[in-house]
């Protein structure tokens, strides 16, 4: 296979060779490795522009309900020794944790479909400045400036354990970001793909300049309740938010939404599905235990419906294992990766024709919780807010401070667009673990409670 | 600390960057070991060990800027590495609208290792663990509503190796050490949570196992755990009202991290992080002359003070560390720079281009950007000074724009305050404002005794994405007429 750093037999070989070399009562390495390469461009230049080859193993080792990791970048076979002879040691001195569940078992995993794309492992630093120079290009003809980056990655991912799992999967992602800026507003559009061959970089810069020359000159509006239009990337956060939620941990530490409400309408009529074998987003069979990873519907048209699980939390709480673990920890071990809001009946410019009265949301920016059990979260809007009036964008506001519980602004849905944008969250663990699929949604209500002056 | 193996294969990636065309470059090795524990709910939950060594090339060629790195340390490695920034720099150099350009810095010889007086890589694991398990099992004492305990802590050790075709040859070996409590309570529709000493991580500093004992954790975990529980019948805070409030020094850390450490960050105010963090209000023009805050506000960047997470005795451009202002007297004065951004200015570099472990780039992080004490005396005498207000004590949520302008704070816990006394609980206590008007609003600081150098593990900058270690000293602080609560 072209462009993979390593390849599936020489990291079976590495496991095998930790695993042999550990001494527990049930081992598990894991091995991360990826080339990422980011070219990033500001006041329309290439400023920072990096490639690096990382890889680490990570062994897990445990005795009786000792457990213990210990994790390397060194990969030749002193490197493999001395971390299983670290983890091993460590576990023997640790001491119990009688919630542990073991390591799970080998479980047959389905096949998902290829995430691996060979062109865009095999990117050249020349592939990504041009392509940042076409953005820069598009920005400066419109008298814009421009910022933002280019970026490629492959990984691979592997997991073996003593119980006989073995996992592997390799992946490879593309995505161009800009930010197009004016003197007075500016605006935001990213594009991703796992195959760079049809990375829309011209979509991108189109999305971005055109919307950054209407951007320019954002009056005051009144922070208040509107009804909104929010563009994918805005909707991305809502749905990352509320995903972190509908876990069976966050369930078992009484912080989530839906504690309790299984069953009940938590949302308006969203349809919010984790979907591993989704061929559109970023698939992969098992999570980070090498465990299958099931298609879960989270929200069913408003009803929560289930959480997704990794083994100890399923252990502990008496449920069933889903495969969403992520690497071992404690504040969040497990996380749907797959999440995909259903796509709606409306075009994005049917949603804008709706809305009588608005504001259409670019992006959120800086998102906290404020309330995690009634998912309160405040954050700005950014780069591309305007006013809607009577189904038109009438002109660009300044940015808004939010405060706003984002289930209940679910709750008000009024229209779900027709096409889903496939959109990463950054690295998670050293990898790109996750994607989401989000369509733009018009929302009944949503609380403003502060403005800026730009 | 690392020697001559590394030297010798930097001096060679050196050399193969000048020969294939680069007119400046440099190489870090870095090998980072951290050991994470937490425990949670009485048991041992978490024991994490890594051990990660590589090391990276950056160069400029055709005036224009690559960077690559890797975990293997060979020769072959260490001419490929080179090569390859090379040949990223001349990518770059397809944009190229002037030629990079860096302020002088002398090149040196050094060494650095952190002071610390317990070194938390030789003592017994078990001690450490101790320490975590009874802290947790002193927040565990039979009460309704608590629901989750934690108490965790990290070691660090950072062994880094610096050349650069200038000449500079620095080794360094920085330590770290953090620990934290937390007790989380759940009832009747409420979440709430402390944590001690700081807000959620971990509160850290360039120190050793001294650092995790100055706290007396287990003495603190019962006070905790009551608070987080009462927390959960305490009385709403006052909605969208205007208010004194007083801050406390770890709130005011996080306060001045963000709404000044960040907004003095100069690659932001140059506009190179224009897409992602943001830009800054404070921009060139302003230097040396834009009010930032009242004539109480004085914020120090001073990377050369002990136990700071931005304490280092070289920053990864090979600078030396340095004192001076971001804010005197209220007036915006100081700029966190690196050699480029420094030239940009007509300056030299104050030293704050730090990498998160060889893999990275170096980009201007805070170093310790601390408000510097004041004359208020203690908490206790600031409390007695102010007839109405709110006491907010440890972060809970923040937020503020790309410009660090409109910011909105959380904290776990307020107290009122009437007629110079501290009086009933708050929950969700929530204040907002702008930067400048907020700061400006400052009328008291307390006095050097209340004065803490925290520190924050988890700053987040750059894509890809970097996490970076930054020290901030505070004393709790007093702030007028302050917009308290979110209209919901």
């Amino acid at each position: 296979m072209n462009g993979v750093t390593f390849g599936e037999r020489e990291l079976r070989a590495i496991c095998e060779k930790a695993l042999t070399a550990a001494d527990g009562d049930q081992v598990e390495a894991v091995i991360v490795a990826r080339s990422a390469a980011l070219t990033r461009f500001a006041n329309a230049a290439i400023h920072q522009n990096v490639v690096s080859r990382e890889a680490e193993l990570r062994v897990r080792v445990v005795r009786g309900t000792r457990v213990a990791m210990v994790t390397t970048d060194r990969l030749d076979d002193e490197g493999i020794r001395r971390v299983a002879a670290d983890a091993s040691a460590l576990a023997a001195i640790v001491p119990d944790n009688p919630t542990f569940g073991g390591l799970p078992a080998d479980t047959a995993l389905r096949t998902a479909p290829s995430a691996f794309v060979a062109r865009t492992a095999d990117a050249s630093p020349l592939d990504r400045a041009r392509a940042a120079k076409q953005l820069c290009d598009a920005a400066r003809a419109a008298d814009l400036s421009a910022a933002g980056y280019v970026s490629t990655n492959v990984q691979e991912l592997a997991i073996a354990s003593s119980h006989g799992v073995w996992a592997y999967a390799p992946a490879t992602t593309s995505d161009v970001e800009l930010a197009a800026l004016g003197d007075a507003g500016s605006a935001f559009a990213q594009r991703t793909a796992l195959d760079i061959g049809t990375l829309d970089i011209a979509g991108c810069a189109g999305e971005a300049v055109g919307k950054a020359k209407a951007a320019q000159g954002p009056r005051d509006l009144a922070p208040a309740t509107y009804e909104v239009v929010l563009e994918p990337y805005a909707v991305r956060d809502i749905v990352t938010f509320l995903g972190s939620q509908l876990t069976g941990n966050a369930v078992e530490e009484g912080r989530s939404f839906v504690g309790g409400k299984l069953g009940q309408r938590v949302t308006g009529d969203v349809t919010l599905v984790d979907d591993p074998f989704d061929a559109q987003g970023l698939p992969r069979a098992f999570d980070l235990e090498g465990q299958p990873s099931e298609r879960v519907t989270l929200i069913d048209r408003g009803i929560a419906k289930a959480l997704v699980y990794d083994s100890q939390t399923a252990h502990r709480t008496g449920q069933r294992n889903t495969g969403h673990a992520l690497p071992p920890n404690p504040f969040q071990p497990s996380a749907p990766m797959h999440l995909r809001l259903e796509a709606g009946d409306r075009t994005r410019d049917q949603l804008i024709k709706d809305t009588k009265r608005g504001v259409l949301v670019t992006r959120f920016w800086y998102t906290r919780w404020v309330h995690q059990l009634r998912t309160i979260v405040t954050g700005m809007t950014r780069d591309g807010t305007f006013a809607i009036e009577n189904g038109e964008i009438a002109y660009p506001v300044k940015n808004f401070r939010f405060t706003q519980s984002y289930h209940e602004a679910l709750g008000g849905t009024l229209g779900i667009g027709s096409e889903l944008a496939l959109l990463l969250p950054g690295e998670q663990f050293g990898l790109q673990l996750s994607s989401y699929r989000v369509p733009a949604l018009r929302l009944g209500a949503f609380t403003f409670t502060g403005a800026t002056q730009y | 600390m690392l020697g001559s193996v590394e030297r010798d294969l930097a001096r060679r990636a050196l050399d193969t960057a000048r020969t294939r065309g680069a007119t400046y470059a440099d190489v870090r090795f870095v090998r980072r070991a951290v050991e994470d524990v937490l425990v949670k709910n009485g048991h041992l939950e978490t024991v994490d060990r890594s051990d990660s060594f590589g090391f990276a090339v950056r160069a400029i060629a055709d005036g224009a800027w690559g960077f690559a790195a890797s975990p293997i340390l060979t020769a072959d490695e260490s001419d490929r590495v080179a090569a390859l920034a090379v040949e990223v720099a001349r990518a770059s150099a397809l944009t190229k609208r002037e030629d990079a350009r860096l302020a002088p810095a002398r090149p040196v010889t050094a060494t650095y290792t952190t002071p610390i007086e317990i070194d938390p890589w030789t003592m017994r694991f078990e001690d450490r663990v101790k320490l975590m398990l009874d802290a947790d099992a002193a927040m565990r004492h039979a009460q309704p509503g608590l629901r989750t305990t934690r108490a965790s802590y990290e070691i660090w050790r950072e062994e880094k190796l610096f050349l650069s075709s200038e000449g500079a040859d620095i080794a360094q070996t920085l330590y770290e050490t953090g620990a934290s409590i937390a007790a989380e309570s759940v009832g009747d529709g409420e979440q709430q949570i402390r944590t001690y000493p700081g807000s959620g991580g971990r509160s850290q500093n360039t120190a050793g196992w001294e650092y995790a004992l100055k706290w007396d954790l287990v003495g603190h975990a019962p006070r905790i755990a009551d608070e987080a529980v009462a927390l959960l019948t305490a009385d709403q805070c006052p909605q969208d009202i205007n208010t004194a409030v007083i801050l406390s020094s770890n709130q005011l850390m996080l306060q001045c991290h963000e709404s000044c450490g960040h907004p003095i960050e100069l690659d932001r105010a140059l506009g190179t992080e224009a897409a992602f963090a943001g830009t800054s209000f404070l921009t060139p023009d302003r230097l040396g002359s834009f009010r930032y805050g009242s004539e109480q506000v004085n914020i120090a960047i001073d990377s050369t003070r002990k136990g700071g997470l931005g304490t280092f005795g070289f920053d990864d451009e090979g600078v030396p560390a340095t004192e001076g202002w971001a804010v005197k007297d209220g007036i915006f004065t100081g700029y966190l720079m690196s050699r480029e951004t420094a030239a940009a200015m007509g300056t030299v570099s104050n030293g704050t281009m730090r990498a998160d472990g060889w893999a990275r780039l170096p980009l201007i992080r805070m170093t310790n950007v601390s408000v510097m004490p004041g004359s208020a005396g203690t908490l206790e005498d600031l409390i007695a000074d102010t007839d109405d207000g709110i006491y907010m004590d440890t972060n809970r949520s923040w937020s503020i724009d790309d410009r660090r302008l409109n910011f909105q704070f959380g904290t776990q816990v307020g107290w009122e305050i009437k007629n110079g006394k501290r009086t009933r609980m708050l929950r969700n206590p929530t204040y907002t404002g702008i930067t400048p008007e907020f700061w400006g609003s400052c009328d008291a600081v307390c006095s050097e005794s209340e004065w803490v150098m925290w520190g924050t593990p988890n700053c987040g900058k750059g894509q890809p994405g970097q996490v970076g270690h930054t020290g901030h000293g505070a004393a709790p602080a007093r702030f007028r007429d302050v917009h308290v609560g979110v209209v919901q």
